[in-house]
């Protein structure tokens, strides 16, 4: 690009982003990584949760108080809580991504099975289903759009806690609002930065949308 | 007599927190092949009895066996497999289609799936269900068809008993009457042990080979036929639970066969005499006379409108505008001759052959003999 066209556009060096993705992309599969993790970590850790407060009711209320306390620290202070014990980590970025997950994921995965008509259980217990049997092939796939729906809140969230998290990786989209910040506002930057993670939260909520129509076909012949 | 298919001896409930029993020492055999309803009001323990049968409940007390071996000796989810069984809510699973759903109790089992299929595609025939509704969801299926699927799905492994708990309590009347209807053709051929609970005594009259009536706390207070049941009451509680009208529901378990050889009746050829038409009027005491043509019934006349003329048929005759055959029941048979000018009810035969008339006084006599 010319001079003169830079000037002409206000003298924002878009042209950056074009020369620099490799570094973008690079960074947008970082961020991907560390949301995946986060997910994955936060999902197994909701279900053990989930089917304990189903097991045993009187827990549900503890279990909720405390991932829905944890949710409504400031995602700043909770970083920088964990940090002296774990260091301005990757790990200590995940361990504060994963608790975010539990309230919204542990929430909608109990309403899920707590969802699953009576009559269908009793006539599967009727017929002769084994507890463990009843869980796996009848209560989690029918739990499983409002489970979904979760893990779609959980991960936008994610993905925009994430940003943050540069603060201490460096790692990520969100590096970029950093540098962009200390480079005198260096706005394509802070454009890849802010606008990345907003695209990335708008296709993996889509994906999971797409995954859950092909697991519950059910559901929206149901509807129709 | 063979061995009853399921026995209770003493089968006590008596649910956690409360004193007094749910269902209370109650003792009975259903015999194998027939269907035994257990009715009652709320409260009465007919359920809780049910499901004790396939430890849905556990039984605090007393034993039950089925063909002859304690439930509580088994497995409840093995014991559960060889028992069909139907709830209200038919609790259809949302997610599988309706052959995976007829196929439950098939792969619970370990059927191979060339087996399971053909088992599945024979009981969505013999429950009357297209093939087609196979890769439904249940959804997409009316209350009939969830309802026929769900006994299918009950009936999958072929298993000797069948639970049935307020089946076809959630559907509309018709629905309800058409599903009866099909339970009892099917029965004809497949010949289960049912226990069926219900709290509509005319559901229990119209299924049962047996009704055991139940009142609070799982007091059996009468178990029997229906026609014993609505003949002699045991207690004044069955009396009452069976409502008004007991001598119409009698009717309605009988059929004009029953009656056996029902005669002429009110009755003469064309070609007989004016004055034999009077006398067997005047012998039936009524003022009209029937017109036969051989086996075929012409119709009625008055007999005053008989005056004048040389024989029987030739008056003007008005039609027997009610018609029943052997496999009515006698209360259609009631019905047909209050609507009647003549106050009878006719019965044809194959053909339309006339095969005799029924009045009250036949009817009466059917019910107190």
């Amino acid at each position: 690009m010319s001079p003169v066209l830079a000037q002409a556009s206000g003298g924002i060096r878009w042209s950056w982003i074009g020369d620099n993705l490799d570094d973008i992309w690079e960074a947008t599969v970082e961020h991907l990584w560390l949301t995946g993790i986060a997910m994955v970590v936060g999902f197994a850790i909701a279900m053990v949760l989930s089917v304990l407060a189903i097991r045993y009711r009187r827990l549900y209320g503890p279990i909720t108080a405390t991932t829905g306390v944890i949710f409504t620290i400031p995602s700043f202070a909770l970083f920088f809580v964990l940090a002296p014990f774990t260091g301005l980590t990757v790990l200590t970025a995940e361990i504060g991504l994963v608790l975010y997950t539990l309230l919204v994921l542990v929430r909608n995965t109990v309403a899920g099975l707590d969802g699953v008509p009576e009559d269908v259980k009793e006539a599967a217990r009727g017929m002769g289903y084994t507890r463990n049997r009843l869980f796996l092939e009848i209560e989690l796939p029918l739990a499983l759009p409002v489970i979904i729906a979760g893990l779609r809140i959980a991960t936008v969230t994610t993905v925009g806690l994430v940003t943050i998290t540069a603060l201490i990786t460096f790692g990520g989209l969100g590096r970029f609002i950093l540098d962009g910040l200390q480079q005198n506002l260096f706005v394509p930057k802070l454009v890849v930065g802010a606008v990345g993670p907003t695209v990335l939260a708008l296709v993996l909520d889509g994906a999971l949308l797409l995954v859950q129509r092909a697991l519950t076909p059910w559901s929206r012949r149901a509807a129709a | 007599m063979t061995d009853p298919m399921i026995r209770l001896d003493g089968a006590t409930k008596t649910f956690p927190g409360t004193s007094t029993p749910a269902v209370d020492a109650l003792s009975l055999e259903v015999p194998t092949g027939e269907i035994v309803v257990f009715v009652g009001p709320s409260g009465c323990g007919k359920t809780t009895t049910l499901k004790m049968i396939n430890r849905i409940i556990e039984p605090t007390g007393g034993t039950i066996t089925v063909d002859g071996v304690d439930v509580r000796d088994r497995e409840p989810h093995l014991l559960r497999r060889d028992i069909g069984y139907v709830i209200q809510q038919i609790g259809l699973f949302p997610h599988r289609t309706i052959a995976q759903n007829v196929a439950t109790v098939p792969r619970l089992l370990g059927w191979d799936e060339d087996r399971t299929r053909a088992r599945v595609d024979e009981l969505l025939v013999t429950m009357g269900l297209d093939e087609e509704l196979g890769a439904r969801y249940p959804a997409e299926l009316s209350g009939g068809q969830r309802q026929r699927v769900g006994v299918a799905r009950a009936l999958a492994a072929d298993p000797p008993v069948l639970l049935m708990d307020e089946p076809f309590g959630a559907v509309d009347p018709i629905v309800r009457g058409r599903l009866q209807v099909e339970l009892l053709d099917l029965q004809a051929r497949l010949r289960k042990t049912i226990v069926f609970v219900t709290h509509d005594i005319d559901e229990a009259i119209h299924l049962g080979d047996r009704i055991a009536i139940l009142n609070v706390g799982g007091h059996l207070e009468q178990y029997a036929p229906p026609e014993d049941i609505l003949r002699e009451p045991a207690t004044p509680f069955v009396e009452e639970f069976l409502g008004p009208e007991r001598g119409l529901k009698r009717l309605a378990l009988r059929t004009v066969a029953d009656l056996g050889e029902l005669g002429l009746g009110n009755c003469v050829q064309a070609d007989a005499s004016v004055e034999e038409a009077a006398q067997v009027a005047a012998e039936h005491q009524e003022r009209w006379i029937g017109i036969l043509d051989g086996d075929r019934l012409r119709g009625w006349a008055w007999v005053s409108d008989l005056d004048g003329a040389r024989r029987a048929g030739d008056v003007e005759t008005s039609l027997f505008r009610v018609a029943l055959s052997a496999e009515d029941t006698l209360r259609a048979a009631l019905d047909g001759l209050v609507r009647s000018r003549t106050g009878v009810a006719v019965v044809l035969g194959p053909d339309q052959r006339y095969d005799g008339m029924i009045t009250l006084a036949r009817l009466n006599q059917a019910m107190v003999s």
